[in-house]
Parts: C-alpha cells; structure tokens; sequence
C-alpha cells in the first residue's frame, strides 16, 4: 500500500468533479480550467488534464466549441452538455454527504 | 548562426532552431507512445498539441523572437509534464477497465509496426512484442552493427521475414491485446476520430484564414506532395543506411591505419598489433625511413588531424544513437573536415618529400682478395621470428637485402666484390650513403661466414640500400655451399644448371664450362624437358625446308618444260 497511490486515487475522483464544478460556473477553455486547478494545487503539470478532459467529453459529460484565440491557434471552448449538469448536480450531492461522513467520522466526539 | 526548422503545430508554422527541434520531437514522440492504446488518443494529442502552439506563440510574443529555441521547449516540458508522469494517473482507471471487461490474454505475435518505424519497422515490432521502449532495441542494432556486420544482416533478414501489421487486428496482436469485436471498435474509431479531427480543424482554419473550402485543387496537390514525400523520405533513408555502412567500413580502415602511424612513430606500446608496418618492418619501421626530423612531426600532426574526423563522427553518432544531439555538432563537422583536409595535406606532403630521398642512385664496391682454394659458404642466421626488411636500434639501422652471386676469374687468387648501393636526394648524398655500409665477412681457415644483413649508421635513414656480392673463383678452387646461405645465394650459374637450393649441401668445382657438382648423386638437368623441344621444333623447320625444296624443283621443272615449248614455237 503506497501513500502516493492513495492520494492519486483520492485526488483524481476529486479532479473530474472539480472540473465540473469549474465549468457549472461558466464556460471554459482548456487553459482556463488548467489555470484554475493549479491555483488550487490540484494538479502539477497540465499533460495530466488534456486526456481526462476528453474522456469526459466521449462520456457525454462536456460539450465543446471552437473559438478563435489571438494569440495562437484556435481554442477549444468547453461547456457542460445536459448529462453533465446532472452529473455535476449528483456528484454535488455525493461530495457533500462524503464531506460530511468524512468529518463525523474523523473529528473528535466532543461536539457531537 | 543556426539553422531553423519549419514545424507546423495545430496549423501554425513555428520556426525551431536544431536543439530545440530534437528536443520537441523526441518530447513528442514520447507523448505518443506514452498515450498509445488509450481512448481517443489521437484527440487527446491534438490537443496537447494546440497548447504546445498557444505557449510557444505566448513565448514568442512576449520575449519578442521569431524562433523557438530550446529553453521554450523547456518550459513546454515543464508546464506540460512528463508524458510517464500523465500515463501514471489514467493508468489505474484503465487497468481496472482491461480487467473487468475482458481478463484474457491473447497470445502476442511478432509483426514490424508501420506506424513507428524509422526504417522497417522492425525495431518498434520486436520493442512492442517484448513491450519495451523502441529506443533499447534500436540501440542493440546499433551496437551489433558498430562490432560486426550482424546486426545489418540480422536487421534484412527479421525484415524480410516479420510481416507488417497492416490490419487493425494484427497490430492488437502485435500489442498482446486481445482481438475481439470492442477492441477492434475502439482501434478503428480511434482512426477515424482523428482523420475527422484533422479533417474538422482543417476546415476550421481554411474559414479561420478566410480561405475557400471548395478549393480543393490544394488539397490534391498536398496528397500528392505528401506521398512524393513518403517515397523520398524512405529511399534517402536507405541510401543513407548504404552510405553510413559503407562510412563505418571504411572509415574504421583509416582509423586503424592512422592509429598505427600515431603508434609507432610515437612508440606507443600494445598498439604493435594495429600496424601495417608494425609487422612488415619493425615497430619503428617509420621512423627508419623518415628519420626523427621535421617530416616525422609533419607527418605525425597529419596523421593526428586527419583522426579528429572519424572520431568526432563517432562521438556524434553515439550522441545521436542516446538521442541527444549535440548541440554544435556543425562545430564539430566544421572543425573535424578542415582537419581531415589540413592533415591530408600534410600526410601527403610527407609523402613526396620522402619519395624524393629516393630520387638518386649510388653504387661502391670493395674488393677483398681472398687466400686459399678451397672454400666454406656459410651464414650467420636471423632467427625466424625476427626476420625484418630493416631494423632500427639505438644507433643502427640493419638491413636485410643481401644477395651472394659465384663467378669464375681468369685471375690466380679467389676475390671477393661487394657492391653496395643506395639511394638519396642527390648524387652526393647517395654515395655518402653507399659508402657508409658495414658488413663484416670472417674466415677462419676455409670457413667464410657471412651475415643475412648489414648495417648502417642510423641517421642515413632506409633508402633502398642492398648488397650485392660477387665470388670470384680461380678454375680449380673447390667450394662448399653450406644450406645456411640459403636466404644469401641468388641465381648463382652452374654446368647442371640447377636451381639456387638444389645446390645447397653440396661441393662443387670451378672449371672452364662453369660450376661443376663434386658430390652429387644424380644431377638433374635443368632442361631436359626444353631440349626435347627445341629438337621437334628443329625437325618440324628440316621438314618445312624439304618440303620448300620440293616445291622449288617442281616449280623448276613445269617452268623449263614451259621454256622449252615457247622455244619450238
């Protein structure tokens, strides 16, 4: 049993609704949605997003455009599709609950 | 200066310099094989793709260049990441998958791969079926190639016989996937998802630059060029592979033999075995002719230059074989050529200005009168396994190229003529050559005993020196020829004319009619064989001429008959 391999585990299933989460408040290039992340400290380098943001797009979640971009080549624009709504609004519900479990669970008794 | 390369990335044209195009392609190359086999790949690095584009523009703009260099790939590398690094992450999603779907193996086949070849495919099949990286495969084919010609002939003949994946169920074979109907889905829409992309984004561009769609004209005209371009591509590459080949063989030649010119002129030891002339002249056969002045350092120094070549080819060809260019490799190719060049130069000036020290001939003779009528011909021998043309030591050169003739003489007493000859730039210096000779002869009583070589003082260098000695016999002296001047004697004239060797072991008298055998046994003549010869070929012209005669009389005859009629007329 690896640490690493947990805190991957752990972070990537956080990772997908995070972009979710991202893309709920408005729409997003891919840079964007990058930038964000690795303010947050989610993720380290970009390559790790370019695969997971496509495997959620052939899953139906994320819908895309394309936009022109002034500087460089044209963008990618993503949006949630009407699956990833919902999606995002279950996963909510989940992390919520998961939240909350997590903390009954790991906090002292004495509040309770 | 360095030069540039065009790179057209997600449709924008950058211009890389060497390094930074190396660097990029290999970092690329990387990202592909790292995403190879997962779902949408082709998307996924189409759009890694992009953002290489976006950073690089970004770069370009804000540090106001025209050219990517090295550092922006760089920094692309570490925004981006490692490509093992993003495989890591997605792994364990997918291994789950495989798992779930589908727990059986096939069995894998060995089958070249077309989609990462550099020249057959073989490498990447081999690296694919024992699922290794390409580039540890390649490296041993470059290895067996650099030590003997295996690796070539094994490279033609896994090629001739490794079929190529051409279907999408032998190129899962070839990975060990196992070939069922999701699989063979997913290969084929992975295919055609990217042959849409591509075919969506060059639309995209064709309206993003304001460029008529329809104007397909273009488009045929970028096949063509682009299929021209796979033809070329692949016979400079084979081309190439003959040439680098025939470089390697021949090139190692020079190396060896310039190794053995910088060996022994500078006595380098363990190296005797590389030499050419090593073997055939002693370690400092070199120097023995070109003595220690400035045409040794001359040649030296071009001996050394033209090294510098083959060996900054091959640091450079090891460097590529890591896939790690250098970075001023033209540096390298620059400095390496000119040497190659200047040192040739030099090589063959030393050349000429030795080949004209042998412009001159000179010849000395000594003659030694000898006493006595009786003689004993023998050698002093040089060991066989130091036999040499010459030999240098500390302050002798010795020289072996010693030829004894046996004449008769009319004169009452034997002499002995040595004639020594050499060679130099003038005639002076030739006859100072051929009167620096020392050959000492001794006789004990009968005995003569002769050296194989003789000497000379070393500074006179080799320059063709020989010795030719003459006996002179009285009639009626007596001589034993011992079987140790066999290296000595030459062509020595006899009654039996019989050959140098057959005459060894043997005494032998001079007469009027020449040398005649004492002692031998049974003399065999030289040219029995000839006199029958030279006899049927008298006899065939006796014929001819009685024939002619003949002819002659009868012609006689018809011609007096014809007289005699013109007569009664």
């Amino acid at each position: 049993m690896k640490i690493e391999n947990t805190k991957a585990q752990m972070r990537k299933g956080i990772l997908e609704y995070c972009i979710l989460g991202i893309l709920q408040s408005g729409d997003a290039y891919a840079s964007d949605i990058i930038a964000q992340l690795k303010n947050a400290k989610l993720i380290v380098v970009e390559g790790t997003l370019y695969p997971l943001l496509t495997r959620l797009k052939n899953a139906g979640l994320l819908e895309y455009r394309w936009e022109e971009s002034s500087s460089g080549p044209p963008r990618k624009y993503y949006s949630l599709s009407e699956m990833g709504q919902q999606f995002q609004k279950e996963l909510k519900g989940t992390w919520e609950e998961l939240q909350q479990a997590v903390d009954i669970i790991t906090t002292p008794k004495s509040t309770s | 200066m360095n030069k540039t390369i065009n790179i057209n990335l997600a449709g924008i044209i950058f211009h890389l310099d060497e390094p930074a195009y190396e660097a990029f392609k290999s970092y690329l190359s990387r990202v592909k094989s790292a995403l190879d086999g997962q779902e949408g790949a082709a998307e996924i690095i189409a759009d890694i793709e992009a953002r290489i584009a976006e950073i690089f523009s970004m770069r370009i703009a804000e540090f106001k260049r025209e050219v990517v260099t090295a550092l922006d790939v760089d920094f692309v590398i570490n925004t981006l990441g490692q490509p093992e690094d993003f495989q890591d992450e997605e792994d364990a999603t997918f291994s789950d998958q495989n798992t779930s779907s589908n727990g059986t193996k096939t069995k894998k086949r060995l089958y070249r791969n077309p989609d990462e070849s550099y020249i057959g495919g073989v490498a990447s099949g081999i690296a694919a079926y024992f699922g290794t990286d390409t580039v540890w495969i390649r490296l041993l084919f470059l290895g067996l190639l650099f030590f003997t010609p295996i690796g070539f002939f094994t490279y033609i003949i896994l090629w001739a016989a490794m079929p190529e994946a051409k279907t999408t169920a032998q190129k899962l074979q070839m990975r060990g996937e196992p070939v069922n109907l999701s699989n063979i889905e997913k290969s084929v829409k992975e295919e055609l998802d990217s042959v849409k992309e591509r075919f969506g984004r060059f639309r995209q561009e064709s309206k993003g630059s304001g460029k008529n769609v329809a104007d397909g004209l273009q488009s045929v005209l970028a096949f063509i060029f682009m299929v021209l371009e796979t033809i070329f591509t692949f016979i400079f590459k084979f081309i190439g592979i003959i040439l680098i080949i025939i470089g390697i063989i021949f090139g190692s030649f020079l190396l060896l033999g310039m190794l053995g010119v910088v060996a022994t002129t500078w006595n380098i030891g363990g190296l005797e075995y590389l030499t050419f002339d090593g073997a055939v002249l002693g370690l400092n056969g070199l120097e023995a002719i070109i003595g220690t002045g400035t045409t040794l350092n001359v040649l030296r120094i071009g001996a050394l230059l033209t090294l510098l070549l083959p060996l900054f080819g091959l640091i450079s060809l090891i460097a590529r074989a890591f896939g790690k260019p250098l970075a001023n490799a033209r540096i390298l190719n620059i400095t390496g050529g000119a040497s190659f060049a200047l040192g040739l130069i030099l090589l063959i000036y030393s050349g000429i200005s030795v080949g004209k020290s042998f412009k001159v001939g000179a010849t000395e003779m000594t003659t030694t009168t000898l006493s006595g009528n009786q003689f004993d011909l023998r050698a002093d021998l040089i060991e066989e396994n130091d036999a040499f043309l010459f030999e240098v030591d500390d302050t002798q050169l010795r020289i072996e190229n010693v030829q004894l003739n046996i004449k008769k003489t009319f004169d009452t007493t034997a002499t002995l003529v040595l004639k020594h000859r050499a060679r130099g730039k003038n005639n002076s210096s030739a006859r100072l050559r051929a009167q620096s000779f020392e050959y000492p002869i001794r006789q004990t009583g009968t005995v003569l005993t002769f050296n194989e070589f003789f000497s000379v003082p070393k500074e006179a260098l080799y320059r063709a020196q020989e010795l030719r000695g003459t006996l002179y016999l009285p009639i009626g002296t007596e001589v034993f020829l011992d079987p140790s001047i066999e290296n000595i004697v030459y062509d020595i004239e006899n009654y039996h004319n019989m050959l140098d060797r057959k005459m060894l072991g043997h005494t032998w008298r001079m007469e009027r009619k020449g040398l005649v055998c004492v002692d031998c046994q049974d003399i065999e003549y030289y040219s029995s064989d000839d006199l029958n010869e030279i006899d049927e070929a008298i006899d065939e012209v006796n014929d001819g001429l009685e024939n002619l005669e003949d002819d002659i009389s009868e012609e006689i005859e018809r011609l007096e008959l014809e007289l005699k009629r013109l007569k009664n007329k």
